[in-house]
């Protein structure tokens, strides 16, 4: 059985994808300090997909409060 | 009113300052869609891992829909709890902790619309992030895996949320109790699987518990039924919502900064 | 004059440490009050309940307007405290006028206000950047403004300059001598010069006690004492000469260090002459010798060390 895959389906899931590496590197890019190094975190964001990009926004950001 | 207008909304813009009100709902929209697709392909990851010997076939039972959004919310229990409680645990603390609230508090300012201000955005923000997921939840699922019946997953849906608000307020009160984000974290997430275990063991004692909210949507969904403690469960959670609040609110008057 | 602040028997006691004991004092309206200590005496914790943010364990605090004691201080007094923090996203001016509109300002005054003391703390360019990238100067000028927007009746700031540079702390003073103009202003501090600079009231605490207070007149007359200052050559008969000079019957307190002396003396005519008559008949060589009153430093300083 050979099932196309729905790529109007999957394609939106990717657009999330993509919008939160895009604006979790924006952030960082902007961010005066960050907890642990930067370029840390650039290979978090882009490798860890959707946990890396979480993982800077709960943890790496400093100046959120 | 109008300083809870003002803490409101100055609440709203950290949140969108902080990238809160982009990165939260758009991981619970990630959330709710992956379980559906998940599960459509099952069949296809296990069949391409490949190390099945030959002419074996699996027999899968194909889901119900009910069962697919039943699942997506268990995802929400755990990791969509997560995500809320590390998002939110700073909110009172962080301010008390850094030291703005002296500033802030020696101002006259009323604790009470202070407070509800940061109940309100954080009900704001849930809300938002839940219904977001869960609708992109129904909508992969009904694409994928089948029909739901639209009046059960409403009331599943509306009971999570208020579990989701219950989770909020716990993180709240332990934000305005403790100091060490950590401890908030652990404080909040361990109050929230107690009660949901607890609910487990003793169900005739719990009923109400709002412990028993996520069973209550699990058994709407899958059969139709369990409503009758629901609404002692409702009510109770609501309740129970209102006590964090006035809690953290005296918290918050007693202790306004760490001198 | 008027007591705008009248404070009874204030005590604050964390756990079994009693950190502030039982300080009564009252400002008068229109005047300028420095809480004067060492550090660790207890001044930010009597400035913290002043402001409201701490409960006293005893004793209590007045508010007078109008000559009757209000409910609410909170309205009447602005606060700055020792260390200001910002929330680090907001802009200098957003930040002025949500405290502006806490404490009471329709959102318009409140722009116009954050407007004139941006302006007024010289921070008229920098009010649209993010207080998170501001130097430390620019904080306390910036939290000096936050206290203000609101015209308070009583300015109360913890420290206000003691963490900034020489040209930071030339531009608040400046700015504060500007303000008593029109506010009564209260200041802890643990710099005597800076007290000395722009007040007229002193209150100098020690070990969570009042050591000593009035008028900054008034304590320059009642407690100077007449001081002959000593300074000899290093030739050891001058050595023996000045280590002995503290026995005489004249010198009430003496403070001798290498070839400097100081000695606190009853009449500092007839003291001199002695001091001169005995020197010559032990040959001994000045080089210098300076007759005149004690200073508030002295008397700081022997307030601390006592």
């Amino acid at each position: 059985m050979n099932t196309d895959i729905p790529w109007n389906l999957l394609a939106p899931l990717i657009f999330i994808q993509l919008i939160l590496s895009v604006v979790g590197l924006i952030s960082l890019y902007k961010a005066e300090s960050t907890r642990g190094p930067k370029w840390l975190w650039v290979i978090i964001i882009l490798c860890g997909s959707l946990l890396g990009s979480v993982a800077y926004f709960v943890v790496g950001r400093k100046d959120v409060s | 009113m109008r300083q809870f207008g003002l803490f409101f909304r100055k609440e709203m813009l950290e949140m969108g300052r902080s990238y809160k009100w982009l990165w939260v709902p758009l991981v619970f929209l990630m959330l709710g869609v992956m379980q559906p697709i998940v599960t459509r392909f099952m069949p296809e990851i296990l069949k391409s891992a490949g190390n099945m010997p030959k002419g074996m076939t699996i027999t899968m039972e194909p889901p119900s829909g009910a069962e697919v959004m039943a699942q997506t919310l268990g995802q929400y229990n755990s990791v969509g709890l997560l995500i809320l409680v590390l998002s939110l645990m700073t909110m009172i603390s962080g301010e008390r902790q850094s030291g703005v609230s002296q500033m802030i508090f020696s101002k006259p300012v009323s604790f009470v619309s202070y407070t509800a201000a940061k109940w309100m955005s954080m009900f704001s923000l849930i809300t938002v992030s839940f219904v977001l997921g869960y609708a992109g939840a129904w909508y992969y699922t009904v694409q994928m895996i089948g029909s739901v019946d639209t009046g059960a997953a409403l009331t599943a849906g509306g009971f999570y949320l208020l579990w989701m608000w219950f989770g909020g307020s716990l993180t709240l009160l332990a934000s305005s109790l403790l100091n060490p984000a950590a401890g908030i974290a652990f404080v909040s997430l361990g109050m929230a699987l107690m009660l949901t275990m607890a609910s487990g063991w003793f169900p005739r004692y719990l009923a109400w518990s709002p412990g028993s909210l996520p069973q209550i949507y699990v058994n709407g969904l899958l059969e139709g039924q369990g409503m009758t403690e629901a609404a002692g469960a409702l009510i109770i959670s609501m309740l129970c919502i209102l006590a964090c609040f006035a809690a953290a609110t005296y918290r918050v008057k007693l202790v306004k900064s760490k001198i | 004059m008027t007591p705008l602040l009248q404070v009874e028997g204030l005590t604050k006691r964390f756990k079994e440490r009693t950190v502030v004991n039982g300080i009564s004092f009252s400002v008068a309206e229109g005047s300028c009050a420095a809480l004067l200590g060492p550090n660790g005496a207890g001044k930010t914790t009597t400035i913290s309940m002043l402001a409201g943010l701490l409960q006293p364990t005893k004793g209590s605090i007045q508010l007078l307007h109008g000559g009757r004691p209000v409910q609410d201080h909170r309205p009447y007094i602005g606060y700055l405290p020792q260390m200001p923090v910002f929330y680090p996203w907001m802009s200098g001016k957003e930040f002025l006028s949500y405290t502006g509109e806490l404490a009471g300002l329709t959102t318009r005054e409140a722009a116009l206000k954050t407007g004139e003391w941006l302006e007024a703390v010289g921070l008229g360019n920098e009010g649209k950047r993010k207080i998170g990238g501001y130097s430390g100067g620019m904080k306390q000028r910036l939290g000096l403004a936050q206290a203000l927007i609101h015209r308070p009746k009583l300015l109360i700031l913890d420290e206000p300059v003691s963490a900034l540079d020489p040209a930071g702390r030339k531009d608040v003073l400046s700015l504060l001598r500007r303000i008593r103009r029109e506010t009564t202003v209260l200041f802890s501090t643990h710099v005597l010069h800076d007290a000395e600079e722009i007040c007229d009231e002193i209150l100098m605490i020690k070990a969570g006690e009042i050591a000593l207070q009035g008028s900054l007149e008034h304590i320059r007359k009642e407690y100077s004492e007449p001081v002959i200052r000593l300074e000899v050559g290093g030739e050891k008969a001058s050595g023996e000469w000045l280590a002995s000079v503290g026995s005489k019957a004249f010198v009430l307190q003496a403070e001798i260090a290498g070839t400097r002396a100081e000695l606190t003396v009853a009449d500092v005519e007839q003291a001199s002459q002695d001091l001169m008559k005995d020197a010559v008949a032990h040959h001994v060589f000045f080089r210098k010798f300076e007759s005149g009153q004690s200073t508030l430093e002295d008397l700081f300083m022997k307030v601390v060390q006592a």
